[in-house]
């Protein structure tokens, strides 16, 4: 196919600002789909994002469009997700694309990821279209919506698109501006074969997709592929593109954007960002790739029952096989017995993960508080990171203990610059900048620890801001700080699965909190339960789950005996749920209360 | 052979908001059906002639309100019961009875019927309590019912029922001196439940009825010991307290593990190790039994482990406790060896002590029985 037909671009989006919407209706408009197969959120087939109606996972569709100037075109969307936690795949989608769709929403204008998400398109060098979405809406403010975008993000707003996803508005005009604006690929067929490796999948029954971007030269069914950087070479068992189901294709051309079979099995021996090359006529160079995905949140997480060790193990694989940015390695912990240390991108992305283990495998998890990676320097010189409380060293041998930081970029309304300044003020944040949006809304970067912020800042944000204030963040380095690691006894004996590691200044505070908290978690027992933060050997903070005082039942005759003795056994079943520690029994949700850090 | 036996009268004027158990109020119509029925029922035990009767030491009519049936209905149970059962000498024959009921005529017919124990619902002598438990009685009323009673039936047993929402530690004391004033030969002394499905649950819920709080409650049942053993009664169960020689006889039969029968809805016998209970329901346990089907619709039959396990459970409540040998003799285990460490967990937790009669709970161990208990299931 001549390049100069070819149009490959993304929609990037606040969440909620509409474009799975938008994309059904591109697949409606171009007849990829009927109207009959309309769906919503038709791009979103994992079960776990309909619940949540975001993207995680990168998908692709080429659609056939007839232009006005009579020629028809192939455009390629290329799907991106829309949280923060998914940055990486972003990027990864966007070096695909020559151009993005900026869509924001007529009303709430340009959001916290809508920057984001522009910022990551501008440094790519793509051509971007400012699509303002839902003008059907009864109140809209399109003029300051464009006024914004002009002022924040430096983008033109006069060729801005106007449309309604929902309704089908001005879909046509998306269109076109698509093929007007956004520059053909380049690329000569001939060349040496250059293709880029920006996602893949594994099917059950072909093996593993994988997807590509085609910057030079063609390749057919029958090729022998070679990747540059895993260095292996595979015969080309199909190609083809997804319309948006799976099609078959003879030849894929510089531009294009489609799949390769090759028969083989294993995900990991794709790599994303690789370069696809002929093995009989290599390319020169491999184009750049993409820096592995960094996991900046990681927690523990064990199956309640030992026995499903190895049950949780191979499903753990199997996820890590679809998604290259979840990691997981084998941990034993003194409390929980044998789990796994596992690495997510941030918090939305570990909330997904354990859904997943738990409705596809029947395993009752206990998860761990999850912590930031943390780097340590020793007197001796030595320089690493951790990813588990547990591994802090003694505080004798540390001589720098460095947490990451991230820069965050808060977008609210004017009223709410105060509360969210207190907020960072209390999280150890560094003011960096304001910069006025329009006379109510402005956007607010700090540089704040990211251990601060990836528990709950999110929600905090959301509360404060009554749900209209929206946040963004990157993790941009390391700094040192003074931090501890906090120790929790349970009746005399250390929870190594309930340490922490929290910041000197705030240590006796969020002892008391946890204390507290665990108070409330853990029921009461036929004793009194001590329950006690510690840092070193100094108790800093302690609560009491008084005993049982009275818990007797009164009546016991011959039709109550079946009754109560089932009774009873039950309210011991439902403590096997549960880990015991000593003679303590605590429940899963205790070990996530670790974070929480309301005053409650 | 079972040598006790109980019958379910399901019928009451009223069902109390903390009331669970099977029950039909305001159907009165329904008892010559039910009388009949319990005859039916009362076939499996052994035909009604007068050679093949089986002979009880102790029978307990409860309820429901068995005094809700009036004096010919009552006859006709009698009769019914008699056909197949003869009492042995000194038997125990236990009626429950609402005070209201209570009148001379009533009185004299259960005596002659051959009942020789009464088991009055005071439930209470605050007022208060008693509007909050919907009981149709006043305290001034309790005196006199007592009078009318011991004309003719000496053996008198009172329930008291303590947290009841509103009361306070006072009223419950003030209740148990009442009670003991009178003089009965007996007390039960029950803590106030909520159960699921009742009124009581749904407006605990709703917060319109608060509980007492945990602290309060133990000092009401640390009173509902102390009091009645001051005035010269003896706990012999966990919610139970008699005059020498007055405890009562069919209640015993459940804690030791006995076999017995039970008859009407919702009753469970247990009849060589086989726990079998009734339709739960009046008209389901009716229709059933008119049908000329069995009434059971649950048979339970506990691994030998497991009702020895059960029979801890049940003879905890008993002040003696687990008896080592006859333990020994109706499970075939020897205490500590089924208990292992969960006994001496509980013993150094002070919940329970051990010595060469067998295993009982302390004092601090009754507070907290069901945990005790549970431990050891």
């Amino acid at each position: 196919m001549d390049p100069r037909f070819i149009r490959n671009f993304s929609i990037v989006a606040h969440i909620d600002h509409g474009k799975s919407t938008l994309a059904d209706q591109l697949l409606l408009k171009t007849g990829a789909i009927t109207e009959r197969e309309f769906k919503e959120q038709l791009l979103d087939d994992l079960d776990v994002e309909k619940e949540r109606g975001i993207t995680v996972k990168a998908r692709t569709v080429a659609l056939r469009y007839k232009h006005t100037d009579g020629e028809t075109y192939e455009l390629n969307l290329i799907d991106t997700p829309g949280h923060v936690d998914f940055h990486y795949e972003v990027s990864r989608s966007l070096a695909a694309c020559e151009g993005a769709l900026l869509l924001v929403d007529a009303f709430q204008g340009v959001q916290a990821q809508t920057v984001a998400n522009a910022y990551a398109a501008i440094e790519q060098d793509l051509e971007i279209i400012p699509v303002v979405n839902k003008i059907d809406l009864p109140v809209t403010r399109i003029d300051d919506v464009l006024e914004e975008v002009e002022t924040v993000l430096g983008l033109d707003p006069y060729g801005a698109v106007r449309v309604s996803a929902k309704k089908g508005l001005n879909i046509e005009d998306c269109l076109a501006a698509i093929v007007e604006r956004i520059p053909a690929p380049q690329g000569a067929p001939d060349a040496p074969l250059r293709a880029l490796v920006f996602d893949s999948k594994y099917d059950s029954y072909k093996g593993v997709f994988t997807y590509v971007r085609l910057k030079e030269g063609t390749v057919k069914k029958g090729d022998t592929i070679r990747f540059m950087r895993g260095g292996s070479d595979h015969d080309v068992i199909e190609i083809g593109q997804f319309a948006p189901l799976r099609k078959e294709c003879k030849s894929l051309g510089p531009g294009q954007v489609g799949y390769i079979l090759t028969g083989i099995k294993e995900l990991d021996q794709v790599t994303i960002g690789d370069t696809v090359t002929h093995a009989g006529r290599p390319a020169a160079e491999a184009l750049p790739g993409y820096q592995k995905p960094k996991q900046m949140v990681f927690c523990g997480m064990y199956p309640i029952d030992g026995r499903d060790f190895e049950k949780l193990r191979d499903e753990m694989q199997k996820l890590a096989l679809n998604d290259s940015s979840f990691s997981y390695a084998p941990e034993t912990s003194d409390a929980l017995g044998f789990g796994f240390r596992c690495g997510f991108l941030g918090m939305l992305h570990m909330e997904i993960v354990q859904q997943r283990l738990e409705s596809e495998q029947d395993v009752d998890l206990i998860q761990t508080a999850p912590n930031v990676t943390y780097e340590i320097e020793e007197r001796s010189g030595d320089v690493y990171k951790i990813d588990n409380p547990q591994d802090v060293p003694d505080a004798g041998v540390i001589e720098e203990f460095r947490e990451p930081i991230a820069r965050v970029n808060f977008i609210l309304s004017k009223d709410h610059i105060g509360p969210i300044m207190q907020l960072c003020a209390d999280r150890r944040g560094e003011y960096k900048n304001t910069e006025y949006l329009g006379p109510d809304r402005a956007q607010l970067t700090y540089e704040l620890p990211l251990a601060e912020i990836v528990y709950d800042m999110y929600d905090k944000l959301k509360s404060v801001t009554s749900g209209y204030g929206t946040m963004d963040y990157e993790v941009i380095g390391f700094k040192a700080a003074d931090l501890v690691k906090m120790d929790i006894m349970v009746k005399g004996e250390r929870v190594d699965a309930l340490a922490t590691i929290v910041h000197k200044s705030n240590a006796d505070n969020r002892g008391r909190q946890l204390c507290k908290r665990l108070k409330k978690e853990i029921s009461k027992h036929q004793f009194e339960i001590p329950i006690q933060a510690a840092i070193g050997g100094r108790i800093i903070a302690r609560e009491t789950i008084s005993a049982f005082r009275k818990n007797v039942t009164a009546k016991c005759y011959g039709g109550d005996i079946s009754r109560k003795r089932k009774l009873l056994q039950k309210q011991k079943e439902g403590k096997k749920r549960m880990r015991s520690f000593g003679s303590v029994e605590i429940p899963q949700k205790a070990f996530l209360s670790v974070l929480s850090t309301d005053e409650d | 052979m079972h040598r006790s036996a109980y019958t379910h009268v399901p019928f009451c004027r009223h069902r109390c908001g903390y009331c669970d158990f099977t029950l039909v109020a305001g159907r009165d119509d329904l008892a010559g059906r039910y009388l009949t029925a319990l005859d039916q029922e009362l076939n499996r035990v052994a035909p009604p002639t007068p050679g093949g009767r089986v002979e009880l030491d102790t029978l307990f009519l409860g309820g429901g309100t068995p005094t809700r049936l009036d004096g010919p209905q009552l006859d006709r149970l009698f009769d019914a019961l008699f056909r197949r059962y003869r009492l042995a000498e000194g038997a125990e024959v236990t009626v429950e009875a609402n005070p209201s009921d209570i009148t001379p005529d009533l009185v004299g017919r259960l005596a002659d019927a051959g009942v020789n124990r009464v088991s009055l619902g005071v439930q209470s002598f605050d007022a208060a309590a008693l509007t909050t438990l919907e009981r149709d009685h006043a305290p001034t009323d309790i005196p006199r019912v007592l009078e009318t009673v011991r004309r003719r039936i000496d053996n008198v047993s009172l329930d008291l029922i303590y947290a009841v929402p509103g009361q306070d530690l006072r009223s419950w004391e003030a209740t148990l001196d009442a009670a003991l004033a009178l003089e009965p030969s007996h007390l039960s002394t029950y803590g106030l439940t909520f159960e699921k499905g009742t009124a009581f649950w749904s407006r605990r819920r709703r917060g319109e009825l608060i509980t007492p709080p945990e602290e309060s409650e133990r000092a009401m049942y640390a009173a509902a010991m102390d009091r009645p053993a001051a005035a010269g009664f003896h706990q012999y169960e966990l919610s139970s307290h008699a005059r020498p020689g007055r405890e009562c006889r069919h209640n015993r039969a459940y804690w030791c593990g006995d076999d017995f029968e039970a008859f009407g809805p919702g009753a469970a016998n247990l009849i060589d190790g086989v726990r079998r209970t009734n339709h739960r329901g009046v008209l389901g346990w009716l229709k059933r039994v008119e049908a000329g089907e069995s009434s059971w619709v649950e048979e339970e039959r506990l691994a030998p482990e497991d009702r020895a396990r059960e029979l801890v459970m049940l003879n905890l409540r008993r002040t003696e406790g687990v008896e080592r040998e006859d333990f020994q003799q109706r499970t075939g285990f020897a205490i500590e060896g089924l208990l292992l460490g969960d006994l001496e967990e509980q013993e150094s937790l002070g919940f329970v002590t051990r010595d060469d009669a067998g295993v009982r709970l302390t004092r601090e161990g009754r507070f907290v029985a069901d945990g005790v208990m549970a431990a050891f299931l």
